[in-house]
């Protein structure tokens, strides 16, 4: 390693990486880019955790069963095949819920697509810990293409007990069922600030 | 029957407002069926288990 130290702006000049020691064990090291020209990172001028891809959850999730919902009753949507789930913070088989382990602020994005009916109407809605958080798009029935409605929200999530799920509601009178091409029933989120 | 439409058995007035504001229905997809989540109509009583099973 080179280095160049002077009275003004400190370190000038340095090849290769840096490499701290934790206060209790452990390194941390900072690698400088591996082409060629002048990078410049900025700190910002305030106190926080640093995120980078490893501490940042995401996950998506997908789901083409035709999952049947009774009339009036909201119902929790079984997305049930991950697309990508970087924390492995999504469960897809038996609560169908995003827990994620990363204290901080999640956009959670939601959709439904329900098979045609001539009666009432369908929407969506965020649950968080088991209670509704907020409603999505309603949508009046119909028999030419269905109803699909769409959920989107930023969430505080404490990183440990917090969990987000799905719900799914219509008023037709009787069931009716997902639509179950790809595109109609999407669940994703992912972290967009930490706590 | 369902749950849902039990309810509209005793209850025929309600209509789909109601369940979006005041009333509840919510199946949690866990095998366990449709329950009554919330009840806070201004002038109807939750239906007792009684009501429900003869309905």
């Amino acid at each position: 390693m080179a280095m160049t130290l002077d009275g003004t702006s400190g370190i000038t000049q340095m090849t290769g990486s840096i490499v701290m020691s934790g206060s209790t064990s452990g390194t941390t090291t900072i690698i400088p880019s591996a082409v060629a020209g002048t990078t410049t990172v900025t700190m910002p001028a305030a106190t926080g955790t640093m995120m980078v891809s490893g501490n940042m959850p995401a996950f998506s999730a997908n789901t083409v069963t035709a999952q049947s919902f009774g009339s009036s009753t909201f119902t929790k949507v079984q997305y049930n095949v991950e697309l990508f789930d970087t924390n492995s913070n999504y469960d897809p088989t038996t609560n169908y819920r995003f827990t994620p382990t990363v204290a901080g602020y999640y956009q959670i994005n939601a959709n439904v697509g329900f098979t045609g009916s001539a009666i009432g109407f369908s929407m969506i809605a965020i649950y968080k810990n088991g209670s509704l958080y907020t409603y999505g798009s309603g949508i009046i029935n119909n028999t030419t293409v269905g109803g699909l409605c769409v959920v989107s929200s930023v969430i505080s999530c404490n990183g440990s007990t917090d969990y987000i799920e799905i719900y799914a509601w219509q008023s037709s009178g009787g069931a009716l069922v997902l639509q179950t091409g790809t595109g109609n029933n999407t669940f994703s989120g992912a972290m967009v600030r930490n706590a | 029957m369902t749950l849902y439409e039990k309810i509209k058995t005793i209850y025929p007035e309600l209509q789909d407002a109601d369940f979006l504001n005041t009333i509840r229905l919510q199946n949690d997809s866990d095998g366990k069926g449709d329950y009554i989540a919330k009840w806070e109509h201004p002038t109807l009583p939750r239906p007792t288990e009684e009501q429900l099973s003869e309905s």
